[in-house]
């Protein structure tokens, strides 16, 4: 354990006692500053006894805190897997040296991101290009706030759940635009027009394959189709499972549609222009999302939290954690499609199959 | 878009995806180095060394060298016939490994080590005196 | 056939034809023209269907010779095109109207020697940096004149309105070293390319000339790193053809079953960047374990991995080793259980077919008058294959199977590559059941070849390599050149590269296999 510590010292510090001593000291302060507040907190409400005024408020902190959580630990765990599926899945073993299994190499990352100079171009648009890494993340924040991890673990169920969630996330094409256009860099402009064009193509197959799921289950509100799901629904409805999985790989911008950040074409497309912890927002905010449709897939098909034995967030995250293993086996078998296919896959294919299975649930539905 | 076209180019990539998991679940071919080593050929060109005594200082590897790194000293020493070497010096830095030295050498003097731990940080470590390390080695 | 009808015509425009051995010259015919006859004789040629495999210039001091090297597909025999020039003012006319590849050979030897070449559109930079003020490859030194400067540095054409200029540029993932390609683009489709090569050149053939024959070795190992016997085998050929050295056939052998696994360590690298390019990360690691067995194998033959000092004039360094040959034929049979692998990972692939079918297409006109060999002709349709047509060394005794492709697209050329691939593995199995005992090296070789030129071409990876040496009777090259199968196949793309999608460019020069070390020398 110290070595690794030392190593993590070595690492950012580069051996500047003082520089590291400042650091120790405003973390320790900012920390200590926290819970002394969260403490004076519990205890005043406890003091007063809890109205349900207090029982909203410390419902909405620790859920706030929960989405935190699992938004950051989610994508620190996430780069490690996608690592070493990379790895074995090319005949190698992925991270080792850090940590057991590697298992420290996202802090280690994270450390190096953020410790990196915030290089940027003279003639940004400093609006757009400032904006854009956080814009990129707000919309993750408020999707999780309503997906169930659990029957009780839900921070809110707002009864026209997925209406919130595609309105959210929409946001994110907006946000790799402004990306694309605030760097100025033909590159990232092309990266960026590219992958407007594919989220809006990619967005109607996702909304026409989930209309089923809600005429099937009855209900708009997330909690409400989990509870619906008898048998899931990845069963009556396999077609639905099938384009929704695809164009949730497209919104994402993974291989093989990965076209805006195509590494050997653009040179890492949009982003290439930030550096330092503005990229990690970038990179941190893909995986997020990954999580997030794996999340919507396993709530809307794989019946969410329902399964013997085991808690519901057990099963919740054992589904989703599958799913996002599915879609890094595609990222990693599979060459990328170029620009004008892409396109016509989604208009001429996905679009009409999800119409078709549309009318013919809702005939089926309907005798 | 031909239906059956999507189809028949669907079932190909799940072909594709059963190679990669068959590759997932096998054991992965690298070796982990520095904790363990690849055994190396015995004919492996490291940097040359010299074999024996018997060298002669005759200068012929440092004429046939393409980019000039051999520098030979030599000297008279009486009651010998002929030059006796003094050093031997390499410039490791522009060795091409070509091997015409080890060819050239009447007296099949050098010889190729397996050496290949060269890391530096100066450029001066690279410039070995094989005669000396030949007397360590010894 | 061919020939015969073309020696009429050049009977017909008033050349001295001569018939020379081809066993020590390395070609067949030789046609000494005087210079304004040129663009009458390319004429003659490109009707009867020859391509031009490379043009040469030496400087003779107070004059400069250029020889164009003409071949046919179906009648392989070699003619060789002299013409002398002034050195005080060489002005030759262009052949690039007939023959768009002999334009890119002129640009070449414009900057390189100072010959002006009437009618030629474009004749700036290719490979040199703008500050140089004199002329490289000329034996004495002579500055760039003014008039000469400004029509070296007149690159880069004027954009429009709608269009703008992308580099892609030197540092950039996808093309293979470093190449830089200036793309005029319209929207996503390519308009125009101005190519800048030269990142680099190291003057081998200036370095040629001061080093002696046999310190030339490792020069020739670096000229292509992925494949490196191959140039290696040309040179040694070459000058034990020019001397007229018998080869021991255990020494034929050794080096067509190192010649062979090179290949296919070269199509193997070729095949994992080729996918890392298009999208596809995990084929580059399969391919690389592959490669890295024969690499092991090389080692333990050789001693070096990637540059192999190995061949000598008159055999090979040092015999085989214990077990080389168990090996060999241990990597074979992995090998085609392997390729199964391939086949299911990316050759039904429908993400695959749809970036590489149909996508750079060329034509069999194009690919003529460009010169281009190799895996990229054999899949436009023409089986020109150097070990067949022209057989030397060990290839005298065993033939490959010839891969051939109609379509001419990226999708056949990588086929082409993987079927050369089964046809390497079957020669290798035929080859080290095959290998004679005897001895691995000539004992006694000549002191200096005698003086003359000499050709020589062998088939390696990409193409044809050849190497071009004028001797002087000293022991060192008077001038070596050497014709390097990338920068013909390269320059075929400024043709086809017009109006395509960026996505698509790149698809098709990862296909061409384009290694940027041969072809900047």
């Amino acid at each position: 354990m110290r070595l690794w510590l030392k190593r993590l010292y070595r690492l950012y510090f580069q051996s500047d006692p003082f520089k590291a001593g400042l650091c120790l000291l405003a973390a320790l302060t900012g920390v200590s500053i926290l819970l002394g507040l969260a403490w004076l907190l519990g205890k005043a409400l406890w003091d007063l006894g809890i109205s349900a005024w207090g029982v909203d408020f410390l419902r909405l902190v620790l859920g706030a805190l929960w989405v935190l959580l699992v938004l950051f630990g989610n994508a620190l765990l996430l780069v490690w897997v996608e690592r070493k599926v990379a790895g074995h899945m090319q005949w190698r073993i992925g991270p080792k040296e850090v940590g057991p299994f590697g298992l420290l190499q996202s802090i280690a990352d994270a450390v190096k991101l953020m410790g990196k100079e915030l290089v940027s171009p003279r003639y940004v648009d400093k609006p757009l290009y400032l904006l854009a890494p956080f814009l990129i993340f707000m919309p993750c924040v408020v999707v999780l706030l309503v997906i169930p991890f659990d029957p009780h673990l839900q921070i809110r169920d707002i009864n026209v759940g997925i209406v919130l969630i595609l309105a959210f996330s929409s946001l994110t094409s907006i946000a790799v635009f402004m990306a694309g256009w605030g760097s100025v860099n033909k590159y990232s402009l092309l990266g960026g027009m590219r992958s407007i064009s594919q989220q809006i193509a990619y967005e109607i197959p996702m909304v026409l394959s989930i209309v089923p799921v809600v005429m099937l289950s009855g209900s708009l509100s997330l909690k409400g189709i989990v509870e619906a799901q008898k048998v899931p629904y990845l069963l009556l409805q396999p077609v639905a499972f099938f384009i929704y999985l695809i164009s949730a790989v497209a919104e994402v911008n993974r291989t093989p549609f990965d076209l805006p950040e195509a590494e050997s074409e653009l040179v890492a497309g949009y982003h290439i222009e930030y550096s330092g912890m503005r990229f990690a927002m970038f990179f941190l905010a893909e995986y997020t999302n990954l999580f997030i449709v794996s999340a919507l897939l396993t709530t809307f098909f794989l019946a969410g939290y329902k399964g013997p034995w085991l808690p519901g967030w057990a099963w919740f995250f054992i589904k989703t954690y599958l799913v996002v293993f599915v879609i890094m086996w595609f990222r990693w078998t599979f060459p990328r499609v170029r620009f004008d296919q892409l396109l016509n896959f989604s208009w001429k294919f996905l679009i009409p199959l999800a119409m078709l299975n549309l009318v013919v649930t809702g005939g089926v539905l309907k005798l | 878009m031909n239906p059956l076209e999507v189809l028949k180019g669907g079932y190909s990539l799940l072909k594709g995806m059963k190679v990669t998991l068959k590759v997932f679940f096998s054991r992965p071919v690298t070796c982990q180095y520095p904790r363990a080593t690849l055994p190396l050929s015995p004919r492996f060109r490291g940097h040359i060394k010299l074999k024996g005594d018997s060298c002669r200082a005759c200068g012929l590897c440092q004429r046939v060298c393409p980019t000039g790194c051999i520098r030979i000293e030599a000297e008279r020493v009486e009651g010998q016939k002929g030059r006796v070497l003094k050093a031997f010096w390499l410039d490791f830095t522009r060795c091409s490994h070509c091997g015409l030295c080890v060819e050239e050498c009447p007296q099949g003097a050098i010889g190729f080590s397996q050496d290949y731990n060269l890391a530096s940080f100066r450029k001066e470590d690279f410039v070995f005196e094989l005669l000396s390390e030949y007397r360590s080695r010894a | 056939m061919v020939a015969e009808g073309l020696l009429r015509d050049l009977d017909a425009i008033g050349c001295v034809v001569e018939e020379v051995p081809y066993e020590r010259k390395g070609y067949w015919f030789d046609v000494k023209a005087q210079k304004e006859k040129l663009p009458e004789l390319a004429g003659a040629f490109d009707q009867h269907g020859y391509f031009v495999e490379e043009v040469v210039c030496v400087d003779w001091r107070e004059e400069l010779e250029l020889l164009y090297h003409f071949n046919h597909w179906d009648d392989p025999r070699r003619f060789s095109v002299r013409t002398r020039v002034k050195a005080t003012d060489p002005e030759v006319p262009s052949i690039w109207n007939i023959y768009p590849g002999a334009g890119w050979h002129e640009r070449e030897i414009h900057e390189f020697f100072g010959v002006k070449f009437k009618g030629h559109p474009n004749l700036s930079y290719l490979f040199l940096h703008p500050d140089i003020d004199f002329y490289p490859l000329r034996k004495d030194f002579v500055p760039v004149t003014e008039e000469d400067k400004r029509v070296l540095l007149g690159r880069f054409p004027e954009g429009d309105e709608e269009s703008f200029w992308l580099n892609m540029g030197p540092q950039h993932p996808s093309t293979h070293g470093v190449l830089r390609l200036l793309l005029k683009m319209k929207g996503e489709f390519i308009e125009d390319m101005e190519p800048v090569l030269g990142y680099m050149h190291r003057m081998q053939e200036k370095m040629a000339e001061e080093r002696s024959y046999s310190q030339y070795y490792p020069n020739t190992a670096r000229m292509d790193y992925v494949a490196p016997l191959a140039f290696s085998l040309c040179y040694v050929l070459a000058l034990e053809r020019c001397c007229g050295i018998e080869v021991p056939e255990r020494a034929q052998f050794i080096r067509l079953i190192a010649m062979e696994l090179n290949r296919i360590a070269s199509h193997l690298l070729w095949l994992g960047t080729y996918l890392l390019d298009l999208g596809a990360a995990t084929p580059y690691f399969f391919a690389f374990d592959d490669r890295e067995q024969i690499l092991d194998i090389l080692e333990g033959l050789t001693g070096s991995r990637l540059t192999y000092c190995y061949y000598r004039i008159g055999g090979v360094y040092e015999d085989l080793n214990e077990g080389f040959l168990e090996a060999v034929d241990r990597f074979i049979q992995r090998m085609k259980r392997r390729l199964k692998d391939y086949d299911e990972l990316v050759t039904g692939n429908a993400i695959f077919l749809g970036r590489t079918k149909g996508i750079g297409v060329i034509p069999k006109e194009v690919a003529r008058r460009y010169g281009v060999t190799g895996p990229n002709l054999r899949a436009s349709g023409v089986a020109f294959d150097i070990r067949v047509c022209e057989p030397y060394d060990g290839y005298r005794f065993l033939k490959p199977k010839v891969a051939l492709r109609e379509e001419g697209d990226s999708f056949a050329r990588y086929l082409v590559r993987l079927d050369e691939i089964r046809a390497s593995l079957s020669l290798l199995e035929e080859a080290i059941s095959k290998v004679p005992e005897g001895p691995y090296r000539v004992e006694k070789l000549p002191k200096r070849p005698p003086v003359g030129d000499v050709f020589f071409a062998t088939e390696g990876a990409r193409g044809e390599v050849g190497v071009y040496i004028v001797s002087d009777g000293s022991d060192k090259p008077y001038r070596l050149k050497w014709r390097s199968p990338s920068f013909s196949n390269f320059v075929s793309f400024t043709e086809i590269g017009k109006g395509m999608l960026i996505a698509d460019a790149v698809a098709t020069l990862g296909s061409l296999d384009l290694v940027v070390p041969e072809m900047d020398r």
